[in-house]
């Protein structure tokens, strides 16, 4: 075995790693393989459980159980980053295969998670085909995408601002919605095309929280099932919001169309 | 198989490749990552929209088939660029993911709620059990579908990013 690293700073290294892991949006059982791969390389042993909000992580040496330190971290909120995911997963292996040194491993972790992410501006103008196109697999016809595209260009826009000034999350789906919809109404409004209401029907669906949806389901049925159930009860708010800013605009144009 | 039904299926494949990726970019996926989604998304739609318009399946069904294609090519995908197989296979998914089934329940639930209610309550506790059912079935289908070749090749898939370290150079 290699010589002994200080359990303070492996401890403080893991929940740094866990907890970047956690709100980069990866399902629980990832982490918890990842955690027990780099503990094992310093031989150390693991136990640790994992909440919503937090983790505690109690790491004890495998040949002596009185070297042994139990913390607890808070998960930041934090957006999903699948690029981190990606790279910090090998770097585990890397930890497993290599035996890299303690530091090495944590210059490598901070280099992985300074990486920039991909420009908002490129995220606005894909986010916005993608939803117009969208709009298309559910049957609307040029009109409708043209004016899917511009609102969710707009309502996007507002989304991207308003968790720059770290909004409420559910205010900014509340008000994301409810902008997107009443830029696609304006097509219900003057009968342009023949789907107008498959517009108004798709323009809010770029807000549908699919990466925690499909984690929740993973989590639980790998028997992590207070976190699943935690992330599906998140998710189900954020598309309660998603639909009172939609039923609003319904409210003031007075449709009831969908 | 006729001429406009393969160009309907194409095209749905086509527009879901666009969808994938603009849903992607939102969780800052690795590059090589985004294309290999967009295929697979295309790929997974447009099973989804010849099983639900050419044969008896419903949607939940469809799905399941749909999803359990995209986990085997995401499995091969895996291997070939080196990185874990959720992060495009994920992506892939959130076109099937069924939104609109989700906001129209709560939606249906808001309109039975109000006391000037458009419409026939029986017929709105009738739409909410279907689309919450329908959104939670197709949720479980996607998810159980991606993951059932994980669990058949259940070494390989834990083994996807390591074998990018056996790459490198010692």
């Amino acid at each position: 075995m290699k010589e002994q690293v200080p359990i303070r700073e492996l401890s403080n290294f893991l929940l740094d790693f866990s907890t970047t892991l956690m709100s980069a949006g990866v399902h629980t059982s990832r982490v918890v393989r990842n955690v027990h791969r780099i503990a094992g390389s310093f031989g150390y042993s693991v136990e640790m459980t994992i909440f919503q909000k937090h983790i505690t992580m109690s790491i004890l040496h495998a040949e002596d159980d009185s070297i042994r330190r139990t913390s607890v971290r808070a998960i930041p909120a934090g957006t999903f980053n699948f690029n981190t995911i990606s790279q910090l997963s090998s770097l585990s292996w890397a930890a497993n295969d290599e035996h890299l040194p303690l530091e090495e491993l944590r210059r490598r972790y901070e280099a992985i998670v300074a990486e920039p992410r991909i420009s908002r501006w490129w995220v606005l103008l894909l986010v916005s085909c993608a939803n117009a196109s969208f709009c298309r697999l559910f049957g609307g016809d040029p009109a409708a995408m043209g004016l899917v595209f511009v609102a969710t260009l707009v309502g996007f826009f507002v989304r991207q601002e308003m968790m720059r000034f770290h909004v409420n999350h559910m205010a900014v789906f509340v008000v994301a919605s409810f902008v997107a919809s009443m830029i696609a109404s304006v097509g219900v409004w003057h009968h342009w095309g023949e789907t107008p209401q498959v517009a108004l029907g798709t323009s809010v669906l770029f807000l549908i929280p699919g990466v925690p949806l499909i984690n929740s389901i993973i989590d639980t049925l790998e028997g992590h099932v207070l976190v699943g159930f935690s992330r599906a009860v998140n998710a189900c708010i954020l598309i309660i919001c998603i639909a009172l800013g939609l039923s609003a605009t319904l409210l003031i144009l007075g449709l009831d169309l969908l | 198989m006729t001429d406009s039904l393969i160009l309907s299926i194409l095209a749905d494949g086509a527009f879901a490749a666009v969808a994938a990726t603009g849903f992607a970019v939102i969780s800052n996926p690795p590059k090589k990552a985004i294309l290999i989604a967009a295929g697979l998304a295309a790929v997974g739609h447009a099973l989804r929209f010849y099983l639900l318009h050419n044969t008896v399946l419903d949607i939940t069904t469809a799905s399941l088939a749909a999803a359990f294609a995209i986990g085997l090519i995401s499995m091969l995908a895996a291997k070939l660029i080196h990185c874990p197989a959720e992060v495009f296979s994920f992506p892939s998914l959130l076109p099937m993911v069924p939104g609109m089934y989700a906001y129209k329940t709560v939606l249906a639930t808001i309109r039975f709620m109000s006391s000037h209610g458009t419409g026939d309550p029986q017929e709105l506790i009738v739409q909410i059990c279907q689309n919450g059912l329908t959104t939670i079935f197709v949720m479980f289908a996607l998810v159980i579908g991606v993951s059932l070749p994980m669990f058949i090749f259940h070494k390989q898939s834990f083994m996807m990013t390591r074998l990018l370290n056996n790459k490198r150079p010692a």
